[in-house]
C-alpha cells in the first residue's frame, strides 16, 4: 500500500505539462462539448485522428492511456453489444437465428469454465474474452444438435453497427481527453486551476478557497491514512485477528477494530491540523499567497485557440 | 523451539522507482524462556520490521524465520495458521491507539484471547490479571480507553497483549512519550514479568540508561545489518558505537569524565545511579 498513486498523475516532459491548469481544463469542457455536437461518423473519426496526433504531440505514450481505458472496458463491451442489439434501422446486414439446445447449453458451460480457468493469464485477457464471444456465437447459430429448447433471432442492422461505432469511439475519445487532463496535471495543481476558475461563483456565495483547501487537504492525507490503516491491521493482527484469515462472522468485528481506531486518529488528526494551520496564521476565508503561482503562456493562447477552432468548426458543422 | 532467524532479509518496494532494504541477511536465535533482549540503532535501522518478521506479521524477501517449529518464508503456506503464531509470540505496538477500539477497557483486553477461543469467562479473568499486571487497578476495567491518558492507553495496550500470555513478548518503543518516572516504571514491570514467568522478553528502545540496566542481552542493527549481538556489559567497551549511532549510558559517562578530570581509580561501568555512587565513594575514599 505504500505505493499508492492519487489520481494518475505521471511526472514528466511535454507540451501538456507546461499547459497551465486553467487552459486545460477550460479546453478539455470545451472539447468534449464539441464532440457531442459531432453527428456524421466521419467528422467523429477525423477528432480521434486529432486526438492521436495530440497525444504524439505532447509526448505521452499511447500505451498509457489504453490503460487508463481499461476500467471502462466492459462499459465499451456493453454499449458495443447493446447498440447492436437494439437499434433496427437502415438495410439488414446479419440475419441469423440463434438456437438455445442442451447441447450448445453444455457447450456454453464448458467454453465458460474453461474462460474463467484461462482468466490467470492476465496479458492475454482481451483476447481470451473476444474467443469466447465468438465461442459463445459459433455454439448458438451453428452447433444445434439435440433438442431446441428456445430459439431468438439475431438481427444486425446497419445502422446499428454505425452507431454502436460511433459511441464507443466517441467514449474513447473522452477517456483520453480526460485522462491526458489527469496525467499531466499534479492534483495541486489541479485544485488550483478549479479553485481559480470558480472564482466567479462566489457571487452565489460558494467560496472556492475552502473547496480547493478540503480538496487538497483530503488528496495530502490519502497516503497517510493509508498507511495507518495497514499498521492498525498489524496491530490487531498481532492479537489475534488476522484480516486475511477467519469466518465470516469475525471478519465483522474485524472491521469494528480496524475502522474505530481510524476514525479515532483521524478526528485528532484534524484536530492538531487545525491548531497547527491556526498557529501558522491562517485565518479562514483570508486571502492567500501562493508560492507558484499560475503563469498564462503563449502556448495557453495557442492552446485556447485551437480548442476555439474546434469549437467553431463542430458548430458550423451541426448548423449546416 | 523459540525463534530462529536464517539469512533474512526484507525489502519494501516503491512501485518501479526501486525499494528500499529493510534488514540484510540476519541470522540470530531468540529463546524461548528467560533471556531480556533489548533491540537498538538508530531510527530506519530495521528495529520494527525485524520485530515484525517475529510474528509473522512481516514476510522475509528471502531466507526463512522459523517461529515455534512453523517455517515462515517469502510464500505464504495455506497449511499455517499464522493467527496461532501470534499466540506465541505477542507484539505490542509503538502507539496505543493503533488498537484500542471497545468501548471499555476490560472487553479490550479481552479481544485478543477471545481471538484464541478463550470463553469468556476464562477471558475475564485474564483481563483482571493483566490490568493488575500492568500496574492498573481494576477500576479501570470499567473506563472507556479513549478518555485514558498516553501512560495509561500504553499500560492498557501491554495488557491487551499480556492477557493472550504469549511466550515471548515483542515491545516496539514501549517507553517513548512517556517520563522519566514512567519509563522506569514499566521497566521494572518488564523486569517483574520476566522474573514472575520467564518469559523471554524483547523491548525496542533508544534509551540506553535502560538498556545497560535492564538487558542481559543487547541486539544492535546497522543500516539493516545486525552488528553487535551479546550481553550489555561488552556493548559499551566497543569503539564502534559512534558509529552505530548509540551513545553511552549516562552513568558511564558521568564517571568516565570525573575518571579523567580528578584522575580517580574507579570503574566507570556501573549500571545504576547507586552503584555508580557506591563506586565513586570508593575510588575517592582509595
Amino acid at each position: 500500500m505504500k505505493n499508492i498513486v492519487i489520481g494518475q498523475y505521471v511526472p514528466g516532459e511535454g507540451f501538456f505539462y507546461k499547459l497551465d491548469p486553467r487552459t486545460k481544463i477550460i479546453s478539455i469542457v470545451f472539447l468534449m462539448v464539441s464532440l457531442f455536437l459531432l453527428e456524421s461518423i466521419t467528422y467523429l473519426l477525423i477528432a480521434f485522428g486529432l486526438s492521436i496526433l495530440l497525444l504524439i504531440a505532447g509526448k505521452l505514450s499511447i500505451l498509457r492511456i489504453l490503460k487508463g481505458l481499461k476500467p471502462i472496458f466492459i462499459l465499451l463491451i456493453f454499449t458495443f453489444i447493446f447498440q447492436i442489439m437494439f437499434n433496427k434501422e437502415g438495410t439488414l446486414l446479419v440475419n441469423q437465428v440463434m438456437r438455445f439446445s442442451v447441447t450448445s447449453i453444455i457447450g456454453i458451460f464448458v467454453i465458460t469454465v474453461i474462460w474463467r480457468f484461462l482468466a490467470k493469464y492476465k496479458r492475454f485477457n482481451t483476447i481470451l474474452f473476444f474467443l469466447y464471444l465468438a465461442g459463445l456465437y459459433f455454439l448458438l447459430a451453428r452447433f444445434n444438435y439435440g433438442a431446441v429448447l428456445t430459439t431468438f433471432p439475431l438481427m444486425i442492422y446497419q445502422k446499428g453497427l454505425e452507431m454502436s461505432v460511433f459511441v464507443v469511439i466517441r467514449l474513447i475519445i473522452i477517456i483520453t481527453l480526460s485522462t491526458v487532463l489527469t496525467i499531466t496535471t499534479k492534483p495541486t495543481d489541479l485544485t488550483q486551476g478549479l479553485e481559480k476558475l470558480m472564482r466567479p461563483l462566489k457571487i452565489i456565495g460558494i467560496k472556492s478557497e475552502d473547496f480547493a483547501l478540503i480538496i487538497s487537504i483530503s488528496l495530502r492525507y490519502i497516503p497517510t491514512i493509508l498507511d495507518e490503516a495497514n499498521k492498525i491491521m498489524l496491530a490487531q493482527a498481532s492479537r489475534g485477528s488476522d484480516f486475511t484469515e477467519g469466518k465470516l462472522k469475525d471478519k465483522v468485528k474485524q472491521v469494528i477494530s480496524l475502522l474505530v481506531p481510524m476514525f479515532i486518529i483521524a478526528f485528532k488528526r484534524s484536530e492538531d491540523l487545525a491548531d497547527a494551520m491556526e498557529s501558522r496564521n491562517f485565518i479562514p476565508g483570508k486571502p492567500r499567497t501562493r508560492i507558484f503561482d499560475l503563469k498564462f503562456s503563449y502556448i495557453d493562447l495557442f492552446t485556447t485557440g485551437f480548442t476555439l477552432l474546434c469549437f467553431a468548426t463542430s458548430i458550423y458543422l451541426k448548423v449546416i | 523451539m523459540g525463534i530462529q532467524f536464517r539469512k533474512v532479509s526484507h525489502e519494501y518496494s516503491f512501485g518501479q522507482k526501486g525499494f528500499f532494504q529493510a534488514i540484510n541477511n540476519i541470522t540470530l536465535s531468540i529463546e524461548e524462556k528467560n533471556e531480556f533482549i533489548c533491540l537498538v540503532g538508530h531510527t530506519g535501522s530495521g528495529k520494527s520490521t525485524l520485530a515484525q518478521h517475529m510474528n509473522a506479521l512481516a514476510f522475509p524477501t528471502s531466507g526463512e524465520v522459523e517461529i515455534f517449529g512453523s517455517i515462515v518464508s517469502s510464500k505464504r503456506n495455506k497449511k499455517i495458521h499464522y493467527n496461532d503464531l501470534r499466540k506465541h509470540v505477542g507484539l505490542v505496538f509503538q502507539f496505543p491507539e493503533y488498537q484500542l477500539f471497545e468501548e471499555t477497557v476490560e472487553k479490550d483486553i479481552m479481544f485478543g484471547p477471545m481471538n484464541f477461543k478463550v470463553s469468556l469467562e476464562d477471558a475475564k479473568t485474564e483481563a483482571l490479571k493483566a490490568i493488575k499486571q500492568v500496574g492498573l487497578n481494576e477500576t479501570y476495567l470499567k473506563r472507556n480507553p479513549f478518555n485514558l491518558s498516553g501512560g495509561e492507553k500504553k499500560r492498557v495496550s501491554i495488557a491487551g497483549i499480556l492477557a493472550m500470555n504469549p511466550d515471548i513478548l515483542v515491545l516496539d518503543e514501549p517507553t517513548s512519550g512517556l517520563d522519566p518516572q514512567g519509563k522506569r516504571q514499566l521497566m521494572d514491570l518488564f523486569k517483574q514479568i520476566q522474573e514472575d514467568t520467564l518469559k523471554t522478553i524483547v523491548i525496542i528502545t533508544h534509551d540506553m540508561d535502560l538498556v545497560y540496566e535492564y538487558a542481559n542481552r543487547v541486539i544492535v542493527l546497522n543500516d539493516g545489518d545486525l552488528v553487535y549481538d551479546g550481553n550489555e556489559e561488552d556493548l559499551f567497551h566497543k569503539e564502534e558505537l559512534a558509529s552505530w549511532s548509540l551513545n553511552v549510558p549516562s552513568t558511564i559517562r558521568v564517571l568516565q569524565r570525573l575518571k579523567t578530570q580528578f584522575n580517580l581509580d574507579i570503574n566507570p561501568f556501573q549500571k545504576t545511579v547507586e552503584q555508580a555512587s557506591l563506586e565513586l565513594k570508593r575510588g575517592m575514599n582509595r
